[in-house]
């Protein structure tokens, strides 16, 4: 019951946002760039830290999910939304085409590959300039010639609380509970019979589709990208937005979108210093909470409700 | 009677919820070989690498040498004069047999040290046929000799062993247990070992039986009856 | 390319090989010592290296000893010091930012020169930097077989529980390990600075390439780095001057990606693995 309490609150404040549409401006805008992140940031919290599986390619395959879709749309003259779903279908296959290389190697491997992989991608893209412009990028209308700019936020907020459902679902179904366990300990899941290998597959491709489409939304409302985009940075970026909120609890990954996109914003007049405060933060939380910030904040709450009963 | 060079009491270690030992209270006197003897699982290892400070006990007092030093570090119990060989990977697995024995007798005194690692070849002559081997080519029987060699140089005043005649032919055991009371004679340490084979009867001064992370005896050898122990690993019928 | 390369690469063979944490800050730990010579270089050379160098010992040997050493105590896995290590390199690219004004800098160091070998023409510090790293190489190994601190490193190295129940100060084996790591990074940044120069990012690239050429040779394993350090400068020259600049990287990466997924102990093999 509580359970349940906390997940429709989940999708409430989600669906706060909303509420910026009739304002418009700096706040929308940064909203929606904090919820196309936290898209993202669903995807590591379900490979990561419910999956157990160590990649660290998620800016590549929110790369592949933008750059595909502009290349399949501008220059291959495709309709934008079917642009977007094939190039978010292809995605997947950086993240299961790793898994099955390293298959037999420790989880490291993994990470470290994915890890170079992301480093090495927006290089490949700087490379490749004369198609996807490089460093100066490249500029995409997309489907605002369809829909004006507020629809096109709501889509976004709708769309990262679709996918939070769709991940809370998974993860009450027995696929969700068999990659917990192999999660916990992948060994044992093989012992008792159970097939890890396709269930770790299907997060794979699961979580790397929902981040290409996740990057294919994204180039549509920035309506511009470039290799800065995607730097390696990104993805570390991702990363920390579970770590940070707490990889244990639902609500953490909002938490932890607003701190990753929002400090930042807030630090401009220090931006000097961004980076110190930006390492700091995470060995301290790595270092004393290492169940990320969420749990601890509602433990606080509980505590203050008590001291007021 | 000679004093209690080692005192254990109440002493409780968990790996997580679940209690390895429960409240032992153990202690070892000078010159004495004592044998902890217990089935798989009855806790032997965890109360070595407790007292040796490899695991961190939940309560109890650990009195060496008429120090407390249940919190002190491994570092800090090992210069006061205690060495734990561990059961397994107890060697330098790619430095030669020389060199793992000259690296083990860095807490001795310097004018000490050539002789410590002349007495481990000394009692085991095969050592120096092979110094210059890398230890991990060495067989399984040799190997654990070099364990108790690295023990010798490191000339502590308790080597405490974690079950040294495990995966050695029947043959070598009796030879191996001959040493280590020679080591005993010679030196005039106390040895602390737990084992699973009987044949540490014939050495040890004392036993003590554990099973289940709890004390079942503790009797001098001349004191205990042969079906104290023969309970302890078939486990009582009644 | 592969001679300035072999210095950061020692660097993280040194750390990773005696504490078995892969630390992915010493690039920027060491460009953070580049940065400290420069701003001392004008009163004297020497001096001026003298510091760098120091100042990296030291951080390695505090960032060990304070973080590293006790969440390796606490049971981390390579995972987590590889997420560890970047926030520490976030926090020394912060300080680079926060503290020196000017994000290029170029070390002004007398060259000596280009070399011509073979019809080739190298530029003189790239031989140097390699020599200084088989050098370092050298003594690291004679240390090894004839001091007691090399022969308590290699304990160290080879069976950590052991080399603490014998009574090695293990603890201080990993911190000096640091610092010596991150010292010769620092060493690799001051002839990167001065062959070619060095922005605030520069660490990243130091680090990783130096990790990554590392992972090629057989993370650990000391001479199996230098030698991947030298084919890889060449595969860089190479694939620059017939790809084109860009390409450069990726090629570069593209091979790491192929090494680690064919054979992930390296080219050489390692002692180690991850």
């Amino acid at each position: 019951m509580k359970d349940h309490y906390e997940k429709i609150s989940t999708v409430g404040i989600l669906l706060l946002p909303l509420l910026f549409v009739l304002r418009g401006g700096y706040l929308q805008e940064v909203t929606g760039y904090v919820y196309l992140f936290l898209i993202q940031g669903y995807v590591a919290w379900f490979l990561f830290f419910k999956s157990g599986q160590p990649f660290f390619g998620y800016s590549v395959t929110m790369a592949i999910g933008a750059y595909g879709t502009i290349v399949l749309n501008v220059m291959f003259g495709w309709p934008v939304l079917g642009a977007m779903f094939i190039s978010a279908a292809f995605a997947p296959v950086v993240g299961v085409i790793l898994y099955l290389a390293t298959i037999r190697a420790k989880g490291f491997y993994v990470s470290m590959t994915s890890f170079l992989l992301a480093i090495l991608f927006p290089r490949l893209i700087n490379a490749l300039q004369d198609i996807t412009g490089g460093r100066s990028g490249l500029y995409f209308s997309g489907i605002t010639e369809f829909v004006g700019y507020k629809t096109l936020y709501i889509i976004v907020i709708v769309w990262t609380v679709v996918v939070a459902i769709i991940f809370l679902w998974l993860m009450g179904t027995k696929t969700g509970k068999i990659l917990t366990l192999i999660s916990e300990n992948d060994r044992l899941t093989q012992a008792v019979g159970i097939n890890t290998f396709r269930y770790k597959l299907l997060a794979y491709t699961i979580a790397g589709f929902i981040s290409g489409l996740g990057g294919a939304l994204y180039v549509n409302y920035t309506g511009f990208i470039s290799s800065i985009d995607i730097e390696v940075f990104t993805t570390l970026y991702i990363f920390f937005i579970p770590l940070i909120g707490g990889s244990s609890l639902f609500f953490g990954p909002i938490l932890g979108a607003l701190f990753v996109i929002l400090i930042p914003e807030l630090l401009v007049p220090v931006e000097r210093y961004f980076r110190i405060f930006f390492g700091l933060i995470f060995i301290l939380v790595i270092v004393l909470l290492p169940e990320g910030l969420a749990p601890n904040v509602q433990k606080l709450f509980r505590r203050i409700r008590k001291n007021k009963e | 009677m000679s004093e209690q060079v080692l005192k254990v009491t109440d002493l409780t270690t968990c790996y997580g919820s679940i209690s390895a030992i429960k409240s032992i209270s153990f202690y070892a006197l000078d010159r004495e070989i004592v044998g902890i003897v217990g089935p798989n699982g009855a806790g032997k290892t965890t109360l070595l690498e407790s007292i040796a400070g490899s695991v961190q006990p939940l309560e109890g007092i650990i009195e060496f040498l008429g120090h407390r030093i249940e919190h002190w570090s491994v570092l800090k119990r090992r210069q006061l004069g205690l060495m734990l060989i561990p059961q397994e990977a107890n060697i330098f697995p790619m430095m030669s047999v020389k060199k793992n024995l000259e690296v083990s007798v860095i807490l001795s005194d310097r004018d000490k040290r050539e002789e410590l690692i002349s007495y481990a070849y000394e009692l085991f002559p095969i050592l120096y046929e092979r110094r210059k081997q890398i230890a991990s080519t060495l067989s399984g029987g040799q190997q654990r000799m070099l364990a108790v060699g690295i023990g010798i140089a490191s000339n502590a005043r308790v080597m405490l062993i974690d079950e040294p005649s495990i995966g050695l032919a029947p043959k070598l055991v009796t030879k191996f247990f001959e040493t280590l009371k020679k080591i005993r004679d010679d030196t005039k340490k106390t040895i602390v070992l737990s084992e699973q084979n009987i044949k540490v009867l014939n050495i040890a001064d004392r036993l003590f039986g554990l099973e289940a992370g709890e004390i079942r005896f503790d009797e001098r050898k001349e004191n205990l009856s042969r079906d104290a122990v023969k309970d302890l690993y078939l486990g009582s019928i009644s | 390319m592969g001679g300035i390369l072999s210095l950061p690469v020692l660097g993280v063979a040194v750390i990773y090989g005696i504490t078995g944490i892969p630390n992915f800050a010493i690039g920027v730990i060491g460009v953070f010592g580049g940065f400290v010579t420069w701003y001392f270089l004008s009163y004297s050379m020497g001096l001026a290296i003298a510091i760098g160098v120091g100042v990296c010992f030291i951080i390695g040997w505090i960032v060990q000893r304070v973080l590293l050493t006790p969440i390796s105590e606490m049971g981390g896995d390579a995972t987590l010091f590889f997420i560890i290590t970047i926030a520490v390199g976030f926090v020394f690219e912060g300080m680079l930012r926060a503290i020196f004004p000017r994000p290029n800098i170029s070390l002004e160091l007398p060259r000596i020169g280009t070399i011509s070998f073979a019809g080739y023409s190298v530029e003189g510090f790239k031989i140097i930097a390699l020599l200084f790293a088989i050098g370092t190489l050298i003594i690291i190994r004679l240390m090894e077989e004839h001091t007691e601190v090399g022969k308590s490193w290699q304990a160290t190295s080879q069976n950590l529980k052991l080399a603490k129940l014998i009574g090695i100060k293990t603890t201080q084996v990993f911190s000096i390990a640091s610092g010596i790591g991150c010292a010769l990074a620092c060493i690799g940044a001051i002839f990167w600075g001065s062959l070619y120069n060095l922005q605030l990012s520069s660490g990243w690239d130091l680090g990783f390439l130096g990790f990554i050429v590392a992972v090629v040779g057989g993370i650990g394993n000391i001479w199996g780095g230098l030698i991947s350090a030298l084919i890889m400068g060449m595969v860089m020259s190479f694939s620059g001057y017939l790809l084109g600049g860009e390409w450069q990287s990726v090629i570069l990466y593209c091979i790491v990606i192929l090494v680690l997924i064919i054979a992930p102990k390296g080219i050489l093999g390692s002692e180690r693995s991850l």
